[in-house]
């Protein structure tokens, strides 16, 4: 492989490993808050806790 | 939507900042093109070191204060910096093997602390998987975490402190930085990589803790849905009528 062929390949795998790790943070991300979200949702919907009388 | 701006900034600066490196300095008279891997190779190994810098701080700042936005902190700073470290391992061997004939020398100090530099923040990553505890997680990762930032000054100092394949510092000291060794082009593509990685780093920062604090929510609202459950079930158990039972009929086993 030429010196462009490693330049190209350094460069290649840093920044598009750096372009694939912001993707799947933000796709983790997204996940997470819709997550959040339904087990609030959930949450709220639930009945109350039954008194125990005491 | 200040955040989603320095992450814009970063990549624009990124790609500023690449393409100065790629196209405008020109080549090394002895290394050639090779010479371009520098930039990206040192901006990496430079974030990674404050990755794991911030990682030990947070580590510290949480064994004193108990906060566990600090732990979050902490993982943020591990995860990105185990990242930095491996494009920082390409990096190097990507300029190694057209510069020194080799992509790896196990013998070399630089290269060998840097890969344990690796396995030990992947241990601390791992290691945060195996509580459910968050406090205890916290304490535990707070304390490997310090351990392993032990390796930080030994990988920058190695190649002052023993011989080796890997070369001395360039711009290392308040001195070299104001006479580098290098070209002041290549100082000049050096520190604009090491801008827009930093832009990237602190974009990276805030989206992982942020995902750390809503991953804790959500552990959070499961443990509060246990506990719920078991409540509603010892109430029920209680309040049931006598005679009767709320457990499903046991089953014969068959012999």
């Amino acid at each position: 492989m030429s010196d462009v062929g490693f330049v190209l390949a350094g460069y290649g795998v840093i920044l598009g490993g750096l372009a694939m790790y912001v993707l799947t943070l933000l796709r983790r991300l997204r996940t997470a808050r819709e997550r959040s979200l339904r087990i609030r949702k959930e949450a709220d919907a639930a009945p109350p806790l039954p008194d125990s009388g005491r | 939507m200040r955040t989603r701006l320095l992450g814009i900034g970063g990549v624009l600066a990124v790609i500023g900042a690449a393409f100065f490196g790629l196209f405008v300095v020109p080549a090394d008279l002895n290394q050639g093109d090779a010479q371009r891997i520098m930039y990206v190779h040192v901006a990496s190994a430079w974030i990674a070191y404050m990755s794991f810098g911030v990682t030990a701080l947070a580590g510290i700042a949480y064994l004193w204060l108990r906060d566990l936005r600090l732990d979050a902190v902490a993982l943020a700073g591990a995860e990105v910096g185990v990242l930095f470290t491996a494009f920082t391992i390409w990096g190097g061997m990507m300029w190694g093997r057209p510069v020194w004939g080799v992509y790896w020398q196990w013998e070399d100090p630089r290269l060998t602390t840097t890969a344990l530099l690796l396995a030990l923040y992947l241990g601390y990553l791992l290691l945060r998987r195996l509580s459910e505890d968050p406090a205890r997680r916290a304490t535990r990762a707070a304390i490997v975490g310090l351990i392993a930032a032990v390796d930080i000054p030994i990988v920058h100092f190695s190649v002052i402190w023993w011989r080796g394949l890997h070369q001395g510092p360039t711009i290392g000291s308040p001195d070299k930085l104001l006479h580098p060794s290098a070209p002041l082009q290549f100082v000049a593509a050096l520190l604009l990589m090491l801008g827009a990685f930093t832009l990237v780093w602190g974009y990276l920062m805030i989206r992982r803790y942020q995902l750390a604090r809503i991953e804790w929510q959500i552990e959070e609202h499961g443990r509060v849905g246990r506990i719920s459950a078991a409540r509603r079930a010892s109430l029920a158990a209680h309040t049931a009528p006598a005679g009767t039972s709320q457990a499903a009929p046991v089953q014969e086993s068959t012999p």
